[in-house]
């Protein structure tokens, strides 16, 4: 097996002291940010990102997935000890999580919801490690056309599956893509969009968009209702611990359920918070006692769980094999990849395959590291959190904007964030998504560079796009995935016409 | 209060006529054929026309489907805590734009502990300075990352 031969070369390149400390490090970082409101992994990686400029881009992916990691983690402690979820993904965990520890059972309950995560982490990057050479493998294959049809397909599946509202999915990847076009264009040379600003020159950053957006955007929603924060004691005995993890395997089929739910939805851009959402449903539609759902279920925690970190780590699938970031968070590192001076895709692991496989072995040793910390600095997080909000709100507001100045050191970028803020909290409010945002705003050039590259092949005309089963393929599925919310409205409305 | 109905209304007419500036902006860049393939402005074009038919669309979902009408977007109380929030942000950048960043940002939050969060002047003063200064020693010795400075930091030979 090659692909056991590659891993075993990359955990001679991810285990060393250096690369050690550095996970400790960005998952002990992680967990703050997912567990403070106001920041989570988007945004906390996109403020770390320009410190990694000048390291080694081995190091820096290390720092930065840990990190990752950590805020996963982190947003299920403040689910089940706050009923607040740290990040979107966690929502589903605290309908069963908050009241188990309620019931005075918190340290059972952070035990399920740290256990079933490793868990469905590590499937993961098993999945990760089966699959990732073979998909880079096949995509060797592909020419432009078949790259703009994965493009086309990451997006309309935001459409199709997403959640929001079509029109306003669409409203996001649009300005996300307009975003990415202002300045100077990589195939022209030509300037674009700036509209006289000599400030938009050199573009703008996706990085100062996500801090933005998802960091001051998410502060004013939260100081909205005033945050009253009551948190339950938590004090974390190694001999629950043990007990909980004995009592896992009797839940193996809701963790393998739930870990293969996350897989897919992590592969194909669902993301992780409709699969932690979709995993909950089946849990309570299989189970037995459904009843005990929302009141403490360790299947309600554990499902949800499994789910959110299988998806979150297999995000990084396609990222590292196609380009194509399956989650917010991959889409921001996607763009430090392309920072760092390197190409995601298929090339990535023939050109680099001790970053690649370095990457996938320091995964499995980043989520055991993190399962260790976040069990044993519960009460340190806990603690974190009653810090009044007059305090740590301006700390938070401080870090997002020296975050900003660090992508460029433009005066500018501090006014750029704070427009961001304002739209990512319109976006909030109005349920308009914004991970499609992010994502069209990092691979937005590619997408438009594939695209143009197809009909320079074709001489203009549209017909490449169908001219090979491949190809044809994909964007047929695209369009079906695009215009499903039509069918199933217009479904529901013939249905509604024949009961009346 | 404002309502949420507004609110869908007034963010969908933006976008449609933020879709409708990028699409003209476009024009300008040519939006045909070329010798080297299609003109700069053709992507944009095409997307911009997009986000002003999603706009238009939303603006005519919301008026249609008579959703949201009771709704409420923002109370007035909200409001307020929203306002006392976002303007001492504003004026953060304002301010850091002119005196530097390390300065501006003890500045406010000595501000907002003091009055927003009613704390003694002297434990705000000493988080505020403590905070500008961990972030100095972590940025500037610690990663080499220089931050925005002014006539502070001047007059101190940093």
């Amino acid at each position: 097996m090659e692909g056991l031969e590659a891993l075993f070369h990359g955990f001679s390149v991810a285990i060393t002291a250096h690369h050690i400390i550095l996970m400790i490090i960005g998952v002990l970082l992680g967990i703050l940010v997912g567990v403070l409101p106001g920041l989570g992994a988007p945004n906390g990686v996109s403020l770390l990102l320009p410190l990694t400029f000048t390291m080694d881009p081995v190091a820096a992916i290390i720092l930065l997935t840990s990190m990752y990691w950590g805020a996963l983690f982190g947003g299920s402690t403040t689910s089940i000890l706050f009923n607040i979820p740290g990040e979107p993904s966690s929502v589903a965990t605290t309908f069963d999580g908050y009241p188990m520890a309620k019931q005075g059972r918190a340290t059972q309950a952070l035990s399920y919801a740290f256990l079933s995560a490793g868990f469905g982490a590590l499937l993961g990057v098993i999945v990760i490690t089966l699959l990732s050479g073979w998909v880079a493998r096949f995509a060797m294959q592909f020419s432009p056309a078949e790259y703009f049809a994965v493009y086309f397909l990451a997006f309309a599946s935001f459409v199709g599956f997403g959640g929001a509202s079509p029109l306003k999915t669409i409203v996001a990847i649009g300005t996300g893509f307009t975003l990415a076009a202002v300045g100077m264009d990589s195939v022209s040379g030509n300037l674009r969009l700036t509209y006289g600003f000599d400030q938009l020159v050199a573009g703008i950053s996706f990085l100062v968009a996500v801090i933005g957006l998802f960091g001051i955007g998410e502060l004013v929603i939260t100081i909205e209702d005033g945050l009253r924060l009551q948190g339950l004691r938590a004090r974390i005995s190694p001999r629950d611990v043990l007990n909980t993890a004995l009592s896992m395997p009797r839940h193996w089929l809701a963790l393998l359920r739930s870990g293969l739910v996350g897989c897919w939805m992590g592969i194909t851009p669902g993301g992780p918070t409709a699969a932690s959402f979709m995993s909950y449903g089946l849990a309570k539609r299989f189970s037995r006692d459904r009843d005990k759902f929302g009141k403490g279920e360790p299947e309600g925690i554990i499902s949800p769980e499994t789910a959110d970190h299988a998806a979150g780590t297999c995000a990084m699938l396609p990222m590292l094999a196609l380009g194509v970031p399956g989650s917010a968070t991959a889409a921001v590192l996607l763009g430090g990849l392309m920072i760092w001076g390197l190409n995601p895709g298929p090339m990535l692991f023939i050109e680099r395959p001790d970053f690649v496989w370095g990457l996938i072995a320091s995964m499995y040793l980043g989520n055991v590291v993190a399962v260790i910390l976040v069990l044993s600095t519960v009460p340190l997080f806990a603690a974190i959190l009653r810090i009044p909000f007059s305090i740590f709100g301006p700390a938070i507001v401080v870090v997002c904007l020296v975050g900003a100045y660090t992508v460029g050191s433009k005066g500018f970028d501090l006014w750029l964030v704070l427009v961001f803020g304002v739209l990512g909290y319109a976006f909030k409010k109005l349920d308009y998504p914004i991970a499609p945002l992010i994502l069209a705003m990092v691979i937005g050039d590619k997408a438009e560079d594939t695209f143009r590259q197809s009909l320079i092949m074709s001489k203009g005309s549209l017909s490449i796009f169908w001219s090979n089963p491949l190809v044809a393929g994909l964007m047929t599925l695209a369009f079906i995935l695009l215009l499903s919310p039509i069918a199933v409205s217009f479904l529901r409305s013939l249905r509604k016409g024949s009961v009346a | 209060m404002i309502s949420r109905f507004g609110a869908e209304l007034v963010m969908a007419i933006i976008v449609a006529v933020f879709g409708l500036i990028i699409t003209l902006g476009a024009l300008e860049f040519g939006v045909g054929w070329s010798p080297s393939g299609p003109e700069p402005g053709t992507f944009p074009f095409y997307v911009g026309l997009i986000v002003t038919v999603a706009g238009v669309g939303i603006i005519f979902q919301t008026l249609i489907q008579r959703a949201y009408r009771d709704e409420s977007f923002l109370t007035s109380a909200q409001l307020r805590s929203v306002i006392f929030f976002s303007l001492p942000i504003v004026a953060l950048v304002a301010v850091s734009l002119w005196v530097g960043l390390y300065v501006g940002m003890a500045l406010y939050l000595f501000a907002s502990m003091k009055f927003q969060g009613g704390y003694r002047a002297g434990f705000s003063a000493l988080v505020a300075i403590g905070m500008a200064v961990s972030l100095y020693l972590i940025l500037e010795i610690g990663f080499q990352t220089p931050l925005l400075k002014g006539p502070l930091e001047d007059a101190l030979g940093l």
